[in-house]
């Protein structure tokens, strides 16, 4: 497989790992908990790192996808204390773990060589460095089956808990009175979320995870209105938008992350404006008097 | 270290009163965003910062040929587009169905995402005193000059008097939005002030904290400040004292321990003022209704009782 096709394939597949469970979050209202999320792993990943020694070592993504999960389950806890209001919890958690990731890192805890800058701003072709080689042929970039598996694991949560997910998002109550263990439900859910986004974090970095996770969602919500309508067009935004973002990147040779993340953002402000323009089209359709022909 | 030798020193006065300057600012513009329950609208414009600084960074090497590392010139350039991409998030809520955090999540990804593809051409083309650039994107204390501490000094104080001037539009805005709409007062031009001072206050720590804990700074001390007080000027108030208070501390610990970065020991301080008034405060805090719970239950199994004995 070539390097170039490897990569391909790697953005399509992280971009559909991330979307999908995407749906969910801007649903439930909690896309900024992604970002929240994204900053929250660097101290799972130095603590990870302390009991492994090891970056590569699959016990790293699930030490941080639990500081991702601290984050959600903290966050909610301050908002039931009612001492706070509105989105203060998420702000007040993610900077102070995020604070002490640095403090660890900066006094060489556990020996972690880890670039900050790196963790952040992420590079696919890098992820996309290391060939898998069985037999002398390359079959492409060994993070491709990191994330193909957490794309598998997506679907098969999603699909064994759609109703139930479906249900908790849209009616919490009613969930609750139908016998559904919401809270469960919401804890099982953001945990995975914390670990696609810790997975694809290796492969996106931070700012490309929340354009994965939250754009195409955002832009088949506009566009839809059933929630099978709205999974489909997601699928299909974030696959498009990966071929097509990574292309551009590609040949204007600029930062692929950031590239995709500012083509995904331009396609969402394209497709609001024209759901705009379509709606006042049909306001004006309807002011116009009927004009009744003469007899 | 004593506190003479430590005040002795150029670098650590620059960083302790860059630091409580930017504390005291954002601690006190964001109480307003804390009461309008869009504390992590500081996130997009602290994000959206970077592209700012660098469109004005090009924009005075390239187009008009002069050092590109004007603070004043910076300052505007993050202020005007943190501020388009906070209009950017709050006019997606207004025309459609979008909710405000995912606008809020999408004008991140946007205004960052460029900053990115700015910064990539910056670090490969040839510019003068492109250096430091880089360190908007985590903030370095150590590099506070004479000129940055006076920018944000006056900028600051600019916001501060801003929010003065329009104190009632903000309070009334904050409040009962309907009823200052009915009043006369323009909705959009007020939301407009009022993120704008909001803007200014994350923007001008960006540099000496890095735009990922810059929120922090905005969020933190009004939800420590609103346990201990009821009245806006109360709030108001408090949050700048705990904004500068937990932003000296952090700094002067942060010199005195060395080797710990100055930013996030600043944060992990104000998490810590803001965990003690969770905890502690005697009008509304976590202690205090347990107390009051298990007194009110008290005192309903007595009255139970002395019923009971009565009949």
């Amino acid at each position: 497989m070539s390097f170039v096709v490897g990569t391909t394939l790697l953005a399509v597949v992280t971009a559909l790992a991330c979307a999908l469970p995407g749906t969910f979050v801007v649903l439930r209202k909690n896309s900024m908990l992604v970002d929240a999320i994204s900053h929250a792993v660097l101290p799972g990943i130095v603590v990870g790192y302390f009991f492994t020694h090891n970056l590569d070592s699959p016990l790293l993504i699930i030490g941080a996808a639990l500081a991702g999960l601290i984050v959600m389950l903290g966050s909610e806890w301050l908002t039931r204390t009612g001492l706070l209001t509105g989105d203060a919890p998420q702000g007040l958690i993610f900077p102070a773990l995020f604070s002490a990731g640095v403090i660890l890192v900066s006094l060489n805890f556990a020996n972690v060589h880890l670039d900050t800058h790196a963790v952040l701003v992420g590079d696919l072709n890098l992820a996309a460095w290391e060939q898998l080689i069985i037999g002398g042929t390359s079959w492409g970039p060994s993070y491709l089956y990191v994330m193909l598996g957490v794309l598998a694991l997506n679907i098969v949560f999603l699909g064994a808990f759609y109703s139930k997910l479906k249900v908790t998002t849209f009616d919490a109550q009613f969930a609750t009175s139908l016998g559904i263990r919401t809270g469960l439900v919401n804890t099982a859910f953001m945990f995975l979320v914390s670990l696609t986004v810790t997975a694809a974090f290796n492969a996106a970095g931070a700012i490309l995870v929340i354009a994965l996770m939250i754009v195409p969602p955002a832009t088949a919500y506009l566009l839809s209105r059933s929630l099978p309508v709205m999974i489909a067009l997601t699928a299909v935004i974030a696959v498009a938008g990966a071929l097509a973002g990574f292309w551009i990147a590609y040949v204007f040779n600029a930062a692929t992350s950031a590239g995709m993340a500012v083509f995904y953002g331009l396609v969402f402000v394209i497709v609001l404006a024209a759901t705009r323009l379509a709606q006042r089209a049909r306001q004006r359709e309807r002011r116009r008097p009927r004009v009744v022909a003469p007899a | 270290m004593s506190l003479i030798e430590f005040f002795d020193n150029h670098t650590y006065r620059m960083v302790f009163f860059g630091t409580m300057t930017i504390g005291l600012v954002a601690g006190a513009l964001g109480s307003f965003a804390y009461l309008r329950k869009q504390s992590l609208i500081s996130d997009v414009s602290s994000h959206a910062a970077l592209p700012g600084t660098l469109l004005a960074f090009l924009t005075a090497v390239v187009v008009l040929g002069v050092d590109g590392r004007n603070m004043i010139g910076l300052i505007i350039g993050a202020v005007v587009v943190g501020t388009i991409a906070v209009l950017f998030a709050n006019g997606v809520t207004r025309t459609s169905k979008i909710h405000i955090d995912t606008a809020m999540a999408v004008a991140l990804t946007i205004f960052f995402g460029a900053g990115m593809l700015l910064m990539r051409i910056i670090a490969n083309g040839v510019f003068p005193g492109k250096g430091g650039i880089q360190d908007y994107l985590f903030g370095n204390a150590s590099v506070i000059t004479i000129a940055d501490l006076t920018t944000s000094i006056i900028v600051g104080s600019l916001a501060l008097v801003l929010m003065l001037v329009f104190w009632k539009e903000f309070a009334l805005r904050t409040f009962d939005p309907d009823h200052s709409t009915v009043l006369g007062f323009r909705a959009r031009t007020i939301d407009m002030l009022m993120f704008t001072t909001i803007v200014i206050a994350t923007v001008i720590g960006v540099k000496a904290v890095g735009l990922v804990l810059m929120v922090a700074f905005v969020v933190t001390p009004p939800a420590a400040a609103r346990q201990w007080t009821r009245t806006l000027p109360g709030m108001v108030a408090l949050s700048a004292v705990f904004g500068a208070l937990g932003s000296g501390v952090g700094a002067y610990l942060s010199i005195v321990l060395g080797k710990v970065p100055t930013g996030p020991l600043i944060v992990l301080t104000l998490f810590a003022i803001f965990l003690f008034s969770l905890l502690f405060s005697p009008r509304r805090s976590i202690i205090t209704r347990i107390v009051t719970r298990a007194r009110a239950r008290s005192a309903l199994k007595r009255e139970l009782v002395l019923e009971g004995a009565a009949r």
